[in-house]
């Protein structure tokens, strides 16, 4: 998994409307780290406007994920969004991110990430701690990776922040194994 | 909970995506349907766990599909969907028997729990079925008990088969213990965390051996009221001993090789196919050479069936186990009737190695459990033997079995010249049990 990958593709780290740095370099370290594939940082779309429900005042992340998936150039193995906007699903009232289940486009919203945070905690590596975990694990969806059962896998589905910050940024030892089987089937084995 | 089919009903193309694709992520199998027509549609041909049904829908609404669902399909957990406008709905979709109601849009952490708490229900209701069957199982369950030679070939067959998938066929006379093995198989397989499930085939007529078997949806016939899960469905998991497969009906037996062959079944009316996910052991007291030279029984069940055999010795063929198995019975008996009996009168023991016992291990236990409970003192005296009949008592009537066995040995004997290995043959018996029966009836050679 950690081997270097043989063919071209890379992971791109799309900022949206989040233009935390920072964020963005642990972000693109910490992926490639875990999926053994090399990451750029652009941005690719900067507008989600369209998304936006008024009812709600939040960001469709269904609707984004679709834009974003038009707009990815073709070199772009999978691509990575960042928005520190509030986001949702039509069926649920908030999501941290949302992944396309084995396709190409994810995103993460920072906007409800720093719930929870008290007085006198490190307010900013707890904070991109869980961003971080939060790309890793909605990454992980486009790989083809359910939720895990083990809370501290990657994968494990946090109900809140307590969950995301109890959980590791390791894949468990199935998961890695089924992350490899997905690199294999796209050509992009270890090994 | 991997592995759980889930199906979401809403006319909304958007609620359909949104929800399943979270549901999809969560591990779930999700299917979807867009009116109540097509939910019934696919709940007629897909078994599932948890519906998700919008209660506001064009055409068939959700009330009324909760109705049919509920008719047809009891176990299913149905959770309405609705809009904050209809909570009066929610609640008389609650009376009709829906499982519990979410209100558009939900909390993520809401949903999660929700399927949770409805999975662990029923695992529950799962483990309930499996410890009443568990139950009704016990009292008819011994640990296998004998050092003989061929009870120790026995528990190495078991050892060696019980880790596999394999499916078994046990022979042997009625008494000896097939079921006691093939439930010592199954506590010693992978699969011993789920039931063991058994029937006997031989008890039941054809039409209620296939509902019992395969279970019936509510309506398949007319006795139908509701939906009933078979033995099958109830071993998913663990193991499915099919005791007497030897009685069942030909046709019985092109249905139980289905199940074999592609590993789904069908309830009686039923046309959602069901995963067959248990190991079958078979057991049969008949010749099942003989019933398939006569076409009473199929050659290709047959060999399904007979990936792995053995048979089960007769108690005849392994009597040095008596005294052990006697021991044994004779302390469960003491023990459930409240009677200090503890020990065997070496007559009494006597009688019960001289005779044949072609009941088996069954009779020996029904005969110990009468003697205890007939038994005056601490000892069991032959006299408290049911098989016990003493010579001379019947003089005046017709030839007991007894006599008759005694007339039979001393013409065998004479016709042999006394030869014990030659009348020991033709009698069909050990020459051990032929010179305690010549002490035991008193016979001596004539001149």
């Amino acid at each position: 998994m950690k081997d270097t990958v043989k063919e071209s593709g890379c992971i791109l780290v799309a900022p949206v409307d989040e233009q935390d740095g920072e964020a963005q370099v642990e972000i693109a370290r910490e992926i490639e780290r875990v999926y053994a594939i090399p990451c750029k940082t652009a941005p690719l779309i900067q507008d989600i406007s369209f998304a936006f429900d008024t009812h709600r005042n939040q960001f469709n992340s269904t609707l984004i994920l679709k834009e974003l998936e038009a707009h990815a150039p073709d070199n772009v193995l999978k691509v990575m969004a960042l928005t520190s906007s509030d986001l949702f699903i039509p069926i649920l009232t908030y999501v941290y991110g949302e992944a396309q289940l084995g396709g190409r486009c994810a995103i993460v919203s920072s906007h409800r990430l720093r719930e929870g945070i008290r007085p006198g905690m490190d307010y900013r590596k707890i904070f991109l701690c869980r961003l971080v975990k939060e790309c890793i694990h909605e990454l992980g969806h486009t790989f083809a990776l359910r939720h895990c059962r083990d809370r501290s896998c990657i994968m494990h589905y946090g109900r809140d922040v307590a969950d995301v910050d109890a959980k590791s940024r390791q894949l468990c030892r199935y998961r890695g194994i089924m992350l490899n089987d997905e690199l294999s089937r796209m050509g992009k084995g270890s090994g | 909970m991997a592995g759980t089919r889930i199906l979401v009903v809403d006319d909304e193309l958007i609620i359909r995506e949104s929800l399943s694709g979270w549901l999809e992520r969560d591990g779930h199998e999700v299917h979807t349907a867009e009116s109540g027509e097509e939910a019934l549609s696919k709940i007629n041909e897909t078994r599932y766990d948890i519906i998700f049904l919008d209660i506001k829908m064009d055409g068939m609404s959700g009330l009324e599909v909760l109705t049919q669902i509920r008719q047809s399909e009891p176990e299913i957990a149905v959770v309405m969907i609705t809009a904050y406008g209809s909570i009066s709905s929610a609640v008389k979709a609650m009376k009709d028997g829906a499982y519990d109601y979410l209100l558009k849009p939900f909390d993520p952490t809401q949903l999660e729990l929700l399927i949770q708490k409805i999975l662990e229900r029923r695992a529950q209701a799962r483990e309930n079925l499996f410890l009443k069957e568990q139950y009704k199982e016990q009292s008819r369950f011994e640990s296998m008990i004998g050092q003989s030679r061929k009870m120790r070939e026995v528990f190495d067959l078991i050892n060696d088969v019980a880790p596999t998938e394999s499916t078994l066929l046990i022979t042997g006379e009625t008494g000896t213990g097939k079921g006691i093995a093939a439930k010592a198989i199954h506590t010693r397989s992978p699969r011993c965390a789920g039931p063991f499930v058994a029937i006997n085939c031989g008890a039941l007529p054809e039409h209620l051996l296939e509902s019992e078997l395969f279970g019936y949806q509510k309506g398949a016939f007319t006795d139908a009221k509701v939906t009933k899960s078979g033995r099958l469905e109830m071993a998913e998991g663990g193991t499915l001993f099919l005791d007497e497969i030897g009685e069942i009906s030909v046709r019985m037996q092109i249905d139980l090789l289905r199940v074999l062959e592609d590993r789904i079944f069908y309830r009686v009316g039923g046309t959602q196919p069901i995963e067959a996910d248990f190991r079958v052991i078979a057991a049969t007291n008949r010749d099942i050479e003989d019933a398939m030279k006569e076409g009473r029984f199929r050659r290709d069940l047959f060999y399904r069936l007979n990936v792995i055999s053995f048979k089960m010795p007769s108690l005849r063929e392994r009597k040095e186990d008596i005294p052990l198995l006697v021991e044994h019975f004779l302390s469960r008996f003491s023990q459930e009737t409240n009677k200090a009996v503890d020990k065997i009168g070496r007559d009494a023991m006597d009688e019960l190695m001289l005779y044949d016992w072609p009941g088996n291990v069954r009779e020996l236990e029904n005969a110990i459990e009468r003697a205890v409970v007939v038994c005056k003192g601490r000892e069991i005296t032959v006299r408290d033997l049911p098989i016990y009949h003493p010579e001379g008592a019947r003089a005046e009537e017709p030839a007991s079995l007894k006599e008759m066995e005694k007339a039979h040995i001393s013409k065998i004997l004479e016709m042999n010249d006394w030869n014990i290995v030659k009348s020991a043959k033709a009698l069909d018996i050990d020459r051990s049990t032929l010179y305690a029966k010549i002490s035991r009836y008193g016979l001596k050679r004539e001149g």
